[in-house]
């Protein structure tokens, strides 16, 4: 696991409960301990960005003593109040809560009107990238990369001369974890068409009414 | 065709008259190519009455000739006339010639297909089994709506350590540039037959 991965699982592993509506209780509350009364928009948009940059790449302390020199207080708590806004938006990015939601889960902290509605634009504006990153600690199972083939005639070996047999030679790329493996594969003509046809079948279902129904119905 | 020393002397022992009759001939090349076709009886087919009354040793010895020289015949793909000079050479006569060759005729393309798939090659696909799926939730993101395929690789091979079966997920976009990818292939083995 990556750095990053390790710092989310333990971010995970200090969260809440969870609905629908979001229940912020301590972490986030810590942002209010920073000089509540200096809290200002720009202030908020900087902990945004610096949010948004930790779950991109991990945590950075020269940021963090940046911003604790700037406002005046312990780098700890420059740490805390990331971390805070980072739980705010992984969780609203998980759960896909909707604009009013999210509105109705800041209330709790009592920011000010300006300060929620920039905390809604951060969530706006990020959540698209935030589940993806989140997608990524999903467990994986190998998955298909990539294909090469080649027609091969064979025209004689040891035990025989004189043959005309076409193959069909496939490298098989797959992707496990960020660890590519290959697979070199072969198979004949009559093989190769039958494989086409099941995997077009396959394709194909995505589109009949009883995959559509339920697609349509689980939302 | 070439065959060793040894073994051309026991196809002359096997074109002697007095030592194998017509019958105890023909007994024994039947037997030869019964030994070598992947039949059940393959195994008992020096048993045949015909060839008790001859000492073992010479059966064996003609046998081992007779099975050499239909596998290299198959090998190089012999015409009539190339296996008829051959066996003349190895003081056949006309009838036992003949023989062997009618023989030679009924047995040579199971006997092609025999030698062909001795040889090492990487695993063969030999079928595909898919599952679709259509994941609705996980716990790092609750509300992901996307569908996936699980597509599963029947194979065979000579390796004993390859495992039977190759697994692997893949999203739509995946399994369609697998598809793209397997059409190209099958377009151009069209190209190629049609040349």
């Amino acid at each position: 696991m990556t750095e990053f991965s390790q710092q989310m699982a333990h971010l995970y592993c200090n969260g809440m409960a969870v609905e629908p509506v979001i229940q912020l209780k301590f972490p986030v509350g810590r942002i209010l301990m920073v000089h509540t009364a200096e809290l200002s928009c720009d202030v908020v948009g900087e902990f945004g960005r610096i949010a948004v940059e930790f779950l991109r790449k991990g945590s950075n302390p020269k940021v963090y003593e940046g911003a604790a020199r700037k406002l005046e207080v312990s780098s700890t708590t420059i740490q805390q109040a990331v971390e805070g806004l980072t739980y705010l938006l992984t969780e609203s990015s998980k759960l896909m809560i909707s604009e009013v939601d999210f509105q109705d889960s800041v209330l709790v902290l009592g920011f000010q009107e300006e300060i929620n509605k920039v905390l809604l634009q951060l969530y706006l504006d990020n959540r698209k990238e935030i589940c993806q990153i989140l997608t990524e600690l999903e467990p994986s199972l190998s998955h298909y990369h990539n294909m090469e083939w080649r027609l091969d005639v064979q025209l004689a070996s040891r035990s025989l001369r004189h043959q005309i047999k076409p193959t069909i030679t496939m490298k098989l790329h797959l992707k496990q974890n960020e660890q590519l493996s290959t697979q070199v594969l072969q198979t004949d003509p009559a093989t190769l068409l039958h494989l086409i046809q099941e995997l077009e079948q396959a394709l194909a279902e995505m589109k009949t009414n009883h995959c559509r129904r339920i697609v349509r119905n689980i939302k | 065709m070439e065959l060793s020393e040894d073994l051309q002397r026991g196809l002359h022992r096997l074109a002697d008259p007095a030592l194998f009759t017509p019958k105890s001939f023909a007994a024994l090349i039947r037997a030869a190519f019964l030994s070598v076709s992947e039949a059940q009886a393959a195994e008992t087919a020096l048993d045949d009455a015909e060839l008790q009354p001859i000492e073992p040793a010479l059966v064996k010895h003609c046998h081992a000739a007779a099975t050499t020289c239909i596998l290299e015949a198959v090998k190089h793909n012999a015409d009539r006339a190339g296996l008829s000079t051959f066996l003349e050479d190895c003081k056949f006569d006309k009838d036992r010639t003949e023989l062997f060759w009618t023989e030679y005729q009924k047995n040579k393309e199971s006997l092609e297909t025999l030698l062909g798939s001795i040889g090492t090659s990487p695993p063969h696909i030999t079928d595909v089994t898919w599952r679709l799926q259509y994941q609705i939730k996980s716990n790092q993101l609750y509300r992901h709506y996307r569908p996936g395929y699980l597509v599963n690789l029947t194979v065979e091979s000579s390796d004993a350590n390859q495992k039977p079966d190759i697994s692997f997920n893949c999203s739509m976009e995946q399994l369609q540039d697998l598809l793209g990818k397997l059409r190209d292939a099958a377009k151009s083995l069209e190209r190629t037959s049609q040349m």
